[in-house]
C-alpha cells in the first residue's frame, strides 16, 4: 500500500517550512506520494484581502514559479526517495460565515485557477485540466472557530463535481462522509513539522499520477491510517 | 557561611569544567595510525521515526570500506520505520538486509530488537549503531582503525546537530557541552570505561565471552554494562575521536526532558553516591543558587551573570572545537544548564522511565521491571524484588 498525504502547505502560503524541507521531511519518513497544495485565496472578502496582504496565497503572478519549483523537487524526491510529488493547490473561499466558506484541493493542477470565480467555474476548469477535485475539511472541526461547511451543505448541487471528500483531516474524523458512502481520502493539512503525525491515506495501486487519481475517484483499494511516530 | 560554600562549589565547578574542556582537546588531538579493515556487520535497530531517518540509514550504506553488511532490525512491519527500511533495501539490495523479529523475551527493547540480527550477521566483527545517527563515508574506516588485539570495544563521540525547534536546540546544546565533555573527562582523566550505545564496535568472540546479549537483555543501560564487562574481562574500551552526528531537528521540550531524565536516572542507578558530584559539572546551576539563597542583591546577580558569561563562552569554544557552528542558539545554553540542574533532581522522585513507547521501573544497575497497569501488582513486584535479595 502506498502511504500518501494529499494536503500539504509550504511557505508559498501559510506553511512554516520551505518546499524543499517539506519534501525532505516526508521523504525521510518513507512516504510514497505527497501533494503540495498551497492556498489560492479569494480576494473578494476581508479575510481574503488579508491573505493577499501577508502573502499567504499563491497568485497568478507566482503560480508558474510555484509549479516549476514543485516539478524540480518532484524530480529530486523521485531520484532520492522514490516518492511521487503531485502539484496542487487548495482553493480557499474564505468568508466570515462558516456556511459560506469552502476549501477545495485541486490535485495535479496545470494552470492557475482563481479562487474568486464561481464554484462551477472552478470545478469545470479543474476537470478541463484533468485534475482531481477534493472537498477538504467539509464538516465541523474541533477547536476551529471558522469551519468550511459550504460544500457539505450544498452536496446535492456540487457532489457530482467532487472526486473525493476528506474523511479525516489532521486529527479530525468526519463520519458523515462515510455515512454518505462518498469516495474518501485522509490528509494532514500539513502546516508545521508536527503535523506529519496525523491521518493519512493508504492506496493499493501503482505509483503514478494517473493510476492514483483513478484509484481515488473509484474509491477502490483506499484505506486510511493514523500515522504515528 | 552558605554564600562561601556556594562560592567554593562554584570555583570547583569551573575547575572541573576547565578539565573537561582540556580532556576534549586531548581527545580530539589523538591520532590512530591503524589500517585494520576486517569485514564488519552493522546492526541497526529501528523503532519509530527518527528525524532524518532515511539519510541516517543511507549514510551507513555509502561507506568507503572494502567489505561490510548493514542489517536493519525491527520488531514488526507496522513500525513506521519499516517503510524507510524497505526503501533503503530497494536502493542498496546487495548491502542491506531487513530482519523482523519479536520473539525474544528481553526487556530492553533495543536488545530484543537486535537478537536475531546478531544471529544472522555474517562477519566476526559487528557494530551496533542507533537509527538517529548520521555519519560521513569515512566513519567505518576510522572507527575500525581503533580496533586492535587488546581492544574489546570501540565507541564514538557524539555531537548533536540540526536543531530546528526549541527542544531540539536544547538537546543539541546538552549533547555538545555536558555529555561530550563528561564522556571525555571520564575517558582521559578518570580512566573509566565509557561506552556509548549509539556506536559500538566489537569482536563477536569477545562479546560472547562476556555473555552476549543475554547478559544485558534486562537492563536499560546495555551499553554501559557491555563496556563494564569488557573492561572486567581485561579488554580495552576505546573512545574513538571520530564524531558521529546525532540528528535532532524537531524535538519538543517534553522529549528533551524525557531523554535527559531517563539518562539522569540511569546515571543515578549506576553511579550511586557518585551521582551527587554531577552538579559540580554545571557552574550555571550552582551560580543560580547564589541569588536564590542570598537574595537578589547586586553582588549575587553580578556573580550569576559572570558565571553565565564564562560558561556560555566556554560552550561556544567547545562547539568550535567539535566543528559545529554555534550561532545564536548558544544564547540558550544557560537555560539548558538551569533545566539540566532541575532534571538532576528527578531520579530522586521517580524510577519510572519511558523509552520509545515502553514504560519501565528501573532498579540498581538499571535492571528493568515493566510497569503494569495495576499499582497493586507493581507494589507486589517491588516487594518480591526486595525480598528475593
Amino acid at each position: 500500500m502506498l502511504l500518501c498525504d494529499f494536503h500539504i502547505h509550504t511557505k508559498y502560503s501559510d506553511g512554516s517550512l520551505e518546499l524543499k524541507k517539506v519534501v525532505d521531511l516526508f521523504g525521510q519518513a518513507g512516504f510514497d506520494v505527497i501533494a503540495i497544495t498551497d492556498h489560492v485565496v479569494n480576494g473578494d472578502s476581508l479575510i481574503g484581502k488579508l491573505a493577499y496582504k501577508f502573502r499567504f496565497t499563491i497568485t497568478e503572478k507566482n503560480f508558474n514559479e510555484y509549479l516549476e519549483n514543485i516539478e524540480y523537487e518532484a524530480q529530486r524526491a523521485w531520484n532520492k526517495y522514490e516518492m511521487l510529488v503531485i502539484p496542487g493547490v487548495e482553493i480557499s473561499k474564505n468568508y466570515l460565515s462558516s456556511d459560506k466558506s469552502a476549501h477545495i484541493l485541486i490535485l495535479d493542477i496545470k494552470n492557475f485557477i482563481p479562487a474568486c470565480g464561481s464554484y462551477e467555474s472552478i470545478f469545470l476548469e479543474a476537470k478541463k485540466q484533468n485534475a482531481l477535485v477534493v472537498a477538504c475539511h467539509p464538516h465541523h472541526m474541533k477547536g476551529e472557530i471558522r469551519n468550511t461547511l459550504y460544500l457539505w451543505k450544498n452536496k446535492q448541487k456540487y457532489g457530482k463535481y467532487i472526486d473525493a471528500w476528506e474523511i479525516a483531516n489532521r486529527d479530525d474524523v468526519f463520519n458523515v462522509v462515510s455515512l454518505k458512502k462518498y469516495p474518501y481520502i485522509a490528509n494532514s493539512d500539513f502546516h508545521k513539522a508536527r503535523h506529519l503525525y496525523s491521518w493519512k491515506t493508504l492506496l493499493n495501486c501503482e505509483k503514478d499520477k494517473e493510476t492514483i487519481k483513478t484509484c481515488i475517484k473509484h474509491n477502490k483499494g483506499v484505506a486510511i491510517t493514523l500515522f504515528r511516530r | 557561611m552558605l554564600l562561601w560554600l556556594i562560592l567554593i562549589l562554584l570555583g570547583l565547578s569551573f575547575i572541573i569544567y576547565f578539565f573537561q574542556v582540556l580532556a576534549l582537546r586531548k581527545k580530539l588531538s589523538e591520532e590512530i595510525p591503524n589500517s585494520f579493515t576486517q569485514p564488519i556487520s552493522i546492526i541497526k535497530p529501528l523503532k519509530g521515526l527518527d528525524d532524518n531517518l532515511f539519510d541516517n540509514i543511507e549514510s551507513f550504506c555509502k561507506q568507503d570500506y572494502p567489505e561490510y553488511e548493514v542489517i536493519l532490525s525491527l520488531e514488526n512491519r507496522n513500525d513506521p520505520a519499516y517503510r524507510v527500511a524497505e526503501k533503503i533495501r530497494n536502493k542498496y539490495p546487495d548491502r542491506v538486509t531487513i530482519v523482523i523479529d519479536n520473539s525474544s523475551k528481553a526487556l530492553n527493547p533495543k536488545v530484543k530488537n537486535m537478537m536475531k540480527a546478531y544471529r544472522i550477521s555474517k562477519y566476526d566483527y559487528f557494530l551496533i549503531s542507533d537509527s538517529n545517527v548520521c555519519v560521513e563515508d569515512d566513519y567505518l574506516r576510522k572507527t575500525v582503525s581503533s580496533m586492535t588485539e587488546d581492544v574489546g570495544l570501540v565507541t564514538n563521540l557524539i555531537v548533536g546537530v540540526g536543531g530546528k525547534s526549541f527542544g531540539a536546540v536544547l538537546e543539541n546544546l546538552q549533547l555538545n557541552s555536558f555529555i561530550i565533555l563528561s564522556v571525555c573527562l571520564l575517558d582521559k582523566f578518570l580512566k573509566m570505561p565509557c561506552s556509548i550505545g549509539k556506536s559500538m564496535l566489537m569482536r563477536k568472540k569477545d562479546f560472547e565471552e562476556i555473555g552476549g546479549f543475554n547478559a544485558v537483555q534486562d537492563v536499560l543501560a546495555e551499553d554501559y554494562l557491555i563496556g563494564k564487562l569488557m573492561h572486567e574481562k581485561g579488554k580495552k574500551v576505546v573512545l574513538s575521536n571520530y564524531m558521529i552526528k546525532n540528528i535532532n531537528e524537531y524535538w519538543s521540550i517534553k522529549r528533551f526532558f524525557n531523554r535527559h531524565t531517563r539518562w539522569a536516572k540511569i546515571r543515578w542507578k549506576i553511579g550511586g553516591v557518585k551521582y551527587f558530584t554531577e552538579p559540580l559539572a554545571n557552574p550555571v546551576f550552582i551560580a543560580s543558587l547564589i541569588p536564590l539563597f542570598y537574595a537578589f542583591s547586586n553582588l549575587s546577580l553580578i556573580l550569576l551573570l559572570l558565571s553565565v558569561l564564562i560558561k556560555t563562552t566556554g560552550d561556544y569554544l567547545v562547539m568550535r572545537m567539535i566543528k559545529e557552528k554555534p550561532g545564536i542558539q548558544i544564547m540558550f545554553s544557560p537555560i539548558k544548564d538551569l533545566m539540566s540542574g532541575i532534571i538532576w533532581f528527578v531520579p530522586f522522585i521517580t524510577s519510572k522511565v519511558n523509552w520509545r513507547g515502553n514504560l519501565y521501573l528501573i532498579s540498581e544497575n538499571t535492571v528493568l521491571m515493566p510497569v503494569t497497569d495495576s499499582s497493586l501488582k507493581r507494589t507486589y513486584l517491588k516487594l518480591k524484588t526486595i525480598f528475593s535479595h
